[in-house]
């Protein structure tokens, strides 16, 4: 592979990698077990692939986000451009200095302060004695400690200890930032102080791979999308679209377990405009649905809107007196406050005067629809990408 | 437009999901180890070697009242009980010098071995949920151990003084040899230490040898004797496997009796003490890259 490779690029030829398909205690016992059978003949150890050939190229300064359900392979990859695993064939190239922020409270030890603690940890992840004193100020702040810094950490609560580990990463400045699942962790603010310091990160020209479940989160700070699934790269494109792709097959799994058994069933439905087929942002918008089933009674019909199945953007509801016969509904919406995407339609019916507000209908994705209109400008990076609204608008002097 | 292009990415996945069923041949993966890449790093993590060692000797210190005194105290006990036992009952000579301090030169240099082997070979499994997130030369941590038996060590050689001060003797003007002979403890005992850090990560059972080679060693090893209880013609071999018999006698020759250690054994020393810690290195950093996978 060529020298010339700048800080911050990101290259993986042919990667595989393979763990062994039973959990496996580690004794001594056990592995003289495996080797007379082997001598016996015996089949040795299963194995299973984690990653099936795996190529990226990745330029600095790109943002880009791993997705994928559990077991598609995110960490295993994470874990090798972190240098942590090695992959059983192919070849990995980071440049430069590699930073991961991940929270290693693994290494906090309880006797010692806050401030003990984060030279320690400052040491582990490569910083010298001199670069984390150039930062204590930054890293005590972000983590909130105070005062607290220079009490043992055995006396700090769980959520402290978890920004204690957090904060010193944070502050690296790394060529390649890693982040894995980080949001998981921490209170509301954490979070999002977190994902201030990402952003900033980027806007000094780091390379970003954020794994993560909370698709609203990757799809506003990533640029770019790489969708793995059971080991291998299924859609390697623009982040919406290789969200678009996971949502479709989230969807699509979530729709194989139809409920069934229920007084009412939604029959089908159309979304349409007036006077045309194709939705348009700020246009309207009709939604018909058709309720069969048999129930008599007042009940009260919700239809929502969601971006996948992750994040919901609106919710409307209304009273429907139901009379044993199939039954078609129909709603308008004069503007359609969605900007060019593909959403989903829920729909679900609760009946009314019942203290146990019977479920009718369970509130269930019915479908998804396509929305025509203006892309939505990029915004810089450091500015939220994701903007499942349309809001109507004009500019003045 | 980007629609199109998912499209063909996924079309290009799935064609070569369908075609490979496994690596091409010839692309498994070995890492290959430059010498002077390798010195590089080892020299980049020093200053994680330090804070390493100075968490172990700063929680010790907060944990335990006597703090550092324990270092002290153990190989005092031993050396009382060596005193009762080989020199009261057994009657071993040991020439011009005091019994006490003969034996206590042993015992400095068994204590730092079989800390830093205790300790050491804990060092990795002790830390697997961390060498799980973060990279870093995973040999800094036997390394740490062993700094931390070496302030140990240093407590131990303050107490040494005062033995000689206690029993009116001065070390022999030939103590300079002493230099060498430490570097072969060092590199011996980080040899031992490497190979058992990395072997307690894929066989946990292992850590049960530990009681066993430490309470067995002490007795196979010339502390509580001198070496010359080994017949002559089986010392050369003794010395090839166990190091530290050529590196205690080479300290109580320099030491106490004023000569120079044999030089024969001394060179046997060192080239075993070499062996164990390339061979141990080499190993170490071959199973290395497998610790994620089993942590």
């Amino acid at each position: 592979m060529s020298r010339e490779l700048p800080d911050g690029t990101i290259r993986t030829e042919h990667v595989w990698k393979r763990f062994k398909a039973d959990q496996q205690r580690m004794l001594l016992r056990d592995k003289v077990e495996a080797v007379s059978r082997r001598l016996r003949g015996l089949r040795g150890e299963d194995w299973r692939w984690a990653l099936r050939d795996i190529n990226l190229h990745i330029e600095p300064g790109e943002a880009v986000g791993l997705i994928g359900s559990n077991g598609s392979g995110k960490s295993t990859l994470l874990k090798m451009l972190t240098r942590v695993m090695y992959p059983y064939a192919g070849d990995i190239d980071v440049r430069g200095r590699i930073g991961a922020l991940i929270e290693i409270r693994a290494g906090i030890h309880p006797d010692l302060t806050g401030r003990e603690n984060i030279y320690l940890f400052g040491a582990l992840l490569g910083l010298k004695r001199r670069e984390v004193a150039g930062r204590f100020d930054d890293i005590v702040e972000f983590a909130r400690l105070n005062d607290a810094i220079d009490r043992q950490v055995k006396f700090y609560s769980s959520g402290m200890q978890m920004r204690l580990g957090f904060a010193v990463a944070a502050y690296l400045e790394p060529h390649v930032l890693l982040v894995d699942e980080v949001l998981a962790v921490g209170d509301a603010v954490f979070q999002q102080r977190c994902l201030d310091r990402m952003r900033e990160v980027l806007d000094q020209g780091t390379t970003l791979v954020f794994v993560s479940h909370d698709l609203p989160a990757v799809e506003s700070i990533c640029t770019r999308g790489i969708w793995l699934d059971r080991g291998t790269v299924r859609v390697d494109a623009g982040i919406r679209d290789a969200m678009a792709g996971y949502r479709d097959s989230i969807e699509a799994q979530s729709e194989a377990g139809a409920r069934t058994g229920e007084p009412l069933q939604l029959l089908k439905h159309e979304v349409r405009g007036v006077g045309r087929d194709s939705l348009l942002t700020d246009e309207p918008m009709v939604v018909d649905l058709f309720l069969g089933g048999d129930y008599r009674g007042d009940a009260t019909l919700h239809l929502g809107v969601s971006e996948g199945t992750a994040s919901p953007i609106f919710q409307i509801s209304h009273e429907i007196r139901l009379d044993g016969a199939d039954r078609k509904v129909t709603c308008t919406i004069p503007r359609l406050p969605l900007p060019r995407g593909r959403y989903t339609l829920w729909a679900g019916v609760y009946s009314i005067g019942r203290t146990d507000g019977g479920t009718l209908m369970s509130w269930h994705s019915a479908g998804q629809f396509d929305v025509f209109g203006p892309m939505l400008d990029t915004p810089p990076r450091a500015v939220v990408l994701a903007a499942p609204v349309f809001v109507p608008h004009h500019w003045g002097d | 437009m980007g629609g199109r292009n998912a499209q063909v990415a996924e079309v290009r996945a799935q064609a070569g999901a369908a075609v490979a069923e496994g690596p091409a041949p010839g692309t498994v993966f070995r890492r290959r180890l430059r010498p002077g890449q390798v010195a590089r790093e080892l020299w980049g993590a020093r200053e994680l070697v330090r804070a390493l060692a100075e968490r172990d000797l700063r929680a010790r210190y907060k944990q335990a009242v006597l703090g550092f005194a324990w270092a002290v105290l153990t190989p005092l006990a031993l050396c009382a009980i060596f005193t009762l036992v080989f020199h009261r009952a057994v009657k071993i000579d040991t020439g011009t010098a005091p019994y006490a301090l003969f034996a206590y030169v042993g015992l400095i240099v068994w204590q730092f071995f079989s800390n830093t082997m205790n300790q050491g070979a804990l060092s990795l499994a002790n830390n697997l949920s961390l060498l799980n997130k973060v990279y870093c030369p995973r040999e800094v941590f036997p390394l740490a151990t062993m700094l931390v038996a070496t302030v140990d060590m240093l407590i131990g050689i303050g107490v040494l003084g005062v033995l000689f001060l206690a029993f009116w003797t001065v070390p022999a003007a030939t103590a300079a040899w002493a230099l060498p002979l430490l570097l072969i403890q060092f590199t011996f005992t980080y040899g031992v230490a490497l190979v058992l850090s990395i072997a307690v990560v894929y066989l946990r059972d292992v850590r049960h040898l530990l009681p066993i080679i430490t309470q067995m060693g002490v007795f196979a090893t010339p502390v509580a004797y001198p070496l010359s209880q080994i017949p002559q013609r089986l010392q050369e071999i003794y010395v090839a496997f166990n190091p530290l018999g050529a590196v205690i006698e080479g300290y109580r020759r320099a030491l106490l009796y004023g000569d120079a250690p044999d030089a024969r054994l001394t060179l046997i020393a060192a080239a075993s003490s070499l062996v164990y810690v390339v061979g141990g290195y080499l190993l170490f950093k071959k199973l290395e890259t497998g610790i994620a996978d089993v942590a």
